[in-house]
């Protein structure tokens, strides 16, 4: 940083190894056993109002001065922009670890594929499911931040979790259900306990006897009717059409090349009505056990709970030094992350969770509704560049009638505008309902970083939704 | 230390009898980033990453460091040794019947040194011509700029492999005091072919085009797509229905239809690494060579895609599409997929004998429904047009579509002569830059199920 300091206004340096493990089983054999160790040196240099990067393997000294010699490059050979400033921040200093029990990379092979294979077999012997999968994925992060403000930062994350999928085929038709839930199950910022705890073995029967129902199950009715979403398809709607859209990056037009823009304006915290009255929404990177947890962003600023919809309106965004500071907050939301030692951070979620209602749990919920749809799994998703128009396919359906879970509906799907399907929120259960859910694979950025993120969500009711369009 | 250098090292770690197999690939690029027509963030990335795999027991166990040490490539080979040993005592014997003997396929013209130099005063000079094209034509420019070199070397007991390829790609979305924005993207394997100052021109066009938005409801329309929008919906056809593993577990879009008509006679798609206008490769994952394969002639659905797992279920031999040594578990993909030109000589003839219609020029979050009916979802973005009376007469809100892509392309009428190279240009992971080349097209009907208004 000293040599930094004397080329650059600010820079910033990563030091990031990555280890990672996933396991996956295929029906009765193994599908793949990968296990990676990167190590690598990112330095960040500010020059004016730009930015550059360069990301090199190796954690020496040599590879650190190598990066800044990259970046330094980069960065005066690029149009000039602007001088801006960054927001001002206490320089980060100390250590933290996320919690963990058992370390998983600690666990034996064959502990961890025995699990799996258990978990396959019960799927297995429903004999429609032609394809049985389960799948183990564990990752510890350790970085060590140090910037030109005197930040020096260490710290380790350790996450890790699993899932089964069933896939049943019987005359052309195909159907999936997935437990816990659809993208890679349900991994935690935790240890092995997490893993074992998820219960598949225990939930296969169900999950395959549900997957063989959906072939023989009605299509869900397209119309308009009472939609109930919980576990990972409310999750996955608070990630797509509330999380990104409250990107200040986004909202800023920094991503138009890629991910898009948000219908939301930089003035609007205050002001903005997202949803009803009901909708409470709030960033926090202390959850426990949440993907987007961390002592510190990958700038060196404090993790914070932040309130970003309360009663229906929009308060806050997440943002980063850069962008506070051009619209004038007094500090960053800490909410910089980059997936490894070779991207740049970005604005990326912290665990961005929709509170708990007082509607009671998910049954009195569905008893409390005449007619309508409950969906909990997510297959499709697809939202437009402004995080307006979305459309979300689930895996399953149940049809409810007088206040009852009834028949097995497939192919469920549902669409609307952000704001307007939000206002049609009229319940949320109560805290006892609420659950985190993890979803391993947010792509945003360029060059392309995929960041793990956890919502916490109890499920909720929305009337007056279109569904069946797909 | 070069990619075939490594390679062959973390072979030699592995130690004999391990049926192992060592695949090194190294990284060198530069991305410039720019919005509002100022630069916003710079990446340059080397990295060289080395993955050991090791067969036991028809179970292949993999690992990965990028440390370049010999004792990291040793410690990596034990833990691949470990995983395979732990797999074949826990589930049994596995179904990977060897890894293949790689071999280094035809050369390629898809190396181009003046590109490898990843020089930023050629970066900074085309976005210097993006942001002066924009700046006349009254409109911002945002997108990326990126050149890179990737070497891949393979190496096992029969033999090593290695490739040498470059890749550029540009991208400008303008945006218009109006709010209306316009897109325009180049990709080659040379640096040189990209021209920023067109793509603004290009882009600020559309964004630029003028009348103001109409709208059009949900339900069938007539459509034009531009060779971006279709080449988005081919990559998605080609993970779900040319894809050797889901093929035959019966999941694939072609299940029990190779053989019969799938498409209007019109297309002929292929996946073809050595056309002139894609990213050409030697080898895949697993060092069998690329050659040409069709996929639909005619119309007719002629064959999938294989890696050597896939191939092993399906009875067949591998193709040359393996994205993983050992296989992944998402199975094999087409990566230069090629799409036949038609007999309209362009945009605008294919445009003619509509009435009433859409003209697409992009889609956006494409993702796929259910894979084995191809039914795919996706917005249009940057540039969405109505067709009146035989030409686009002005800006349209954007559409969601919700279709078959074999559906589309079985209502196709006319294609245009010349396929062009597209790209999302999206790099995640460790680069590996593909692209669909095919040509504009009209169908007879898409159905769109939304609008983003």
């Amino acid at each position: 940083m000293y040599a930094a300091a004397r080329h650059a206004d600010y820079a910033d340096a990563r030091h990031v190894r990555v280890r990672s493990e996933r396991i996956s089983i295929r029906n009765a054999a193994l599908d793949g056993l990968d296990h990676a160790e990167l190590d690598g040196i990112g330095v960040r240099v500010r020059v004016g109002g730009s930015w550059g990067f360069a990301g090199v393997r190796g954690d020496g000294r040599e590879q650190a001065h190598e990066a800044l010699r990259r970046a330094l490059d980069v960065v005066r050979r690029q149009p000039t922009a602007p001088a801006a400033p960054l927001a001002s921040e206490q320089p980060a200093g100390g250590r933290w670890e996320s919690p963990v029990g058992r370390d998983p990379f600690e666990v034996p092979l064959e502990d961890k594929l025995t699990v799996l294979a258990a978990a396959a077999e019960e799927l297995r012997s429903e004999p429609a499911v032609a394809l049985a999968r389960a799948s183990f994925r564990a990752w510890r992060t350790d970085k060590l931040f140090a910037s030109t403000d005197g930040a020096l930062c260490e710290q380790r994350l350790t996450e890790c979790g699993g899932g089964i999928t069933a896939v049943a085929s019987k005359d052309g038709e195909t159907q999936v259900r997935s437990f816990p839930s659809s993208h890679a199950g349900h991994v935690a910022q935790a240890g092995y306990e997490h893993f074992l705890g998820l219960g598949l073995a225990a939930a296969a029967p169900r999950v395959a006897e549900e997957a063989a129902a959906l072939l023989r199950a009605p299509a869900c009715p397209p119309g308009r009717t009472s939609l109930i979403l919980a576990g990972e398809q409310l999750a996955m709607q608070v990630h797509e059409s509330v999380g990104h859209a409250v990107e200040l990056d986004r909202v800023l037009g920094r991503e138009i090349s890629y991910a898009g823009t948000s219908f939301i304006e930089p003035g609007a915290p205050g002001s903005l009505r997202l949803g009803s009255e009901l909708m409470n929404v709030t960033a926090d990177a202390g959850t426990a056990g949440g993907l987007g947890s961390y002592r510190w962003d990958d700038e060196g600023v404090e993790g914070q709970r932040l309130p970003i919809v309360r009663e229906g309106v929009l308060s806050a965004f997440l943002s980063s030094r850069e962008t506070a500071a051009e619209t004038g907050l007094p500090r960053s939301g800490g909410c910089m992350r980059a997936e490894s030692f070779d991207r740049q951070p970005i604005v990326r979620m912290t665990n961005v969770n929709l509170d708990p209602g007082e509607a009671g749990t998910l049954e009195q919920l569905v008893a409390a509704t005449d007619r309508g749809v409950l969906i909990d799994t997510n297959r499709s998703w697809s939202i437009d560049s402004r995080r307006l128009q979305f459309q979300f396919e689930g895996e399953a359906a149940w049809e409810i009638a007088d206040g009852e879970r009834r028949r097995l509906l497939r192919n469920p799907s549902y669409a609307g505008m952000t704001p307007e399907f939000w206002a049609r929120c009229d319940a949320v259960c109560s805290p006892a309902e609420w659950r985190l859910v993890s979803l391993i694979d947010c792509g945003k950025g360029e060059p392309g970083q995929v960041a793990r993120v956890s919502h916490g969500s109890a499920p909720a009711r929305f009337r007056d939704v279109e569904v069946g369009m797909a | 230390v070069n990619a075939l250098e490594a390679a062959e090292r973390a072979l030699r770690a592995a130690g004999a009898g391990d049926r192992a197999f060592a695949t090194a690939t190294r990284e060198r690029s530069l991305l410039l980033r720019f919005a509002a027509s100022r630069p916003t963030q710079a990446t340059a990335v080397d990295d060289l990453a080395v993955e050991l795999a090791v067969l036991r027991d028809g179970h292949v166990g993999r690992a990965s460091t990028n440390d370049v040490r010999d004792e990291a490539f040793s410690a990596a080979a034990s833990r691949a040794r470990v995983a395979a040993d732990a797999a074949a005592r826990a589930v049994g014997p596995g179904p990977y019947p060897g890894f293949p003997a790689p071999m280094p396929g035809p050369a390629h013209a898809g190396h181009d040194a003046d590109t490898a130099r990843l020089d930023p005063a050629r970066g900074r000079a085309e976005l210097e011509a993006a942001f002066g094209a924009a700046a006349r034509a009254g409109v911002e420019a945002h997108g990326i700029w990126t050149a890179a070199e990737v070497e891949t070397a393979v190496a096992s007991e029969g033999g090593v492999a290695f490739d040498l390829v470059t890749d550029a790609f540009m991208k400008v979305i303008c945006i218009a005091p109006s709010g209306r924005s316009g897109y325009a993207s180049a990709t080659a394997a040379r640096a040189g072919a990209l021209d920023g100052g067109s793509l603004a021109g290009r882009a600020a066009a559309k964004a630029t085009a003028q009348g103001e938005p109409a709208r059009l409801k949900p339900g069938d329309h007539p459509v034009v797509m531009e060779a971006q929008a279709l080449g988005l919906l081919l990559e998605l056809l080609g993970a779900t229905a040319f894809n050797g593993l889901a093929h035959a577990e019966g999941r694939g879009a072609l299940a029990g239809r190779l053989g019969t008509a799938v498409t209007a006679p019109s297309i002929n798609l292929s996946d073809s690494p050595r056309f002139p206008r894609t990213l050409p490769r030697a080898f895949d994952a697993e060092g069998v060579p690329k050659a040409p394969l069709p996929l639909i002639e005619d119309g007719v659905a002629h064959g999938v895609v294989h890696d050597v797992s896939s191939a092993a279920l399906a009875g067949a031999s591998s193709t040359g599409h393996a994205l993983a040594a050992g296989g992944s578990a998402s199975g094999p993909l087409p990566a230069n997929l090629v799409l036949a030109g038609g007999g309209a000589a362009d945009e605008a003839a294919l445009c003619a004998p509509i009435e009433r219609g859409v003209y697409v020029t992009r889609l956006w979050y494409a993702n796929v429904v259910r894979p084995a009916q191809s039914l795919v979802t996706a917005v249009s973005r940057d540039g969405t047009f109505l067709i009146e009376n035989g030409r686009v007469t002005r800006p349209l809100a954007d559409l969601r579509l919700t279709d078959s892509v074999l559906g589309i392309l079985g209502r196709t009428q006319a294609l245009s002569a010349t396929p062009l190279l597209t790209s999302d240009g999206e790099f995640y992971g460790r680069r590996f830059a593909s692209g669909v080349a095919c040509p504009a097209l009209r169908t007879g009907c898409v159905r769109f199920t939304g609008a983003a208004y």
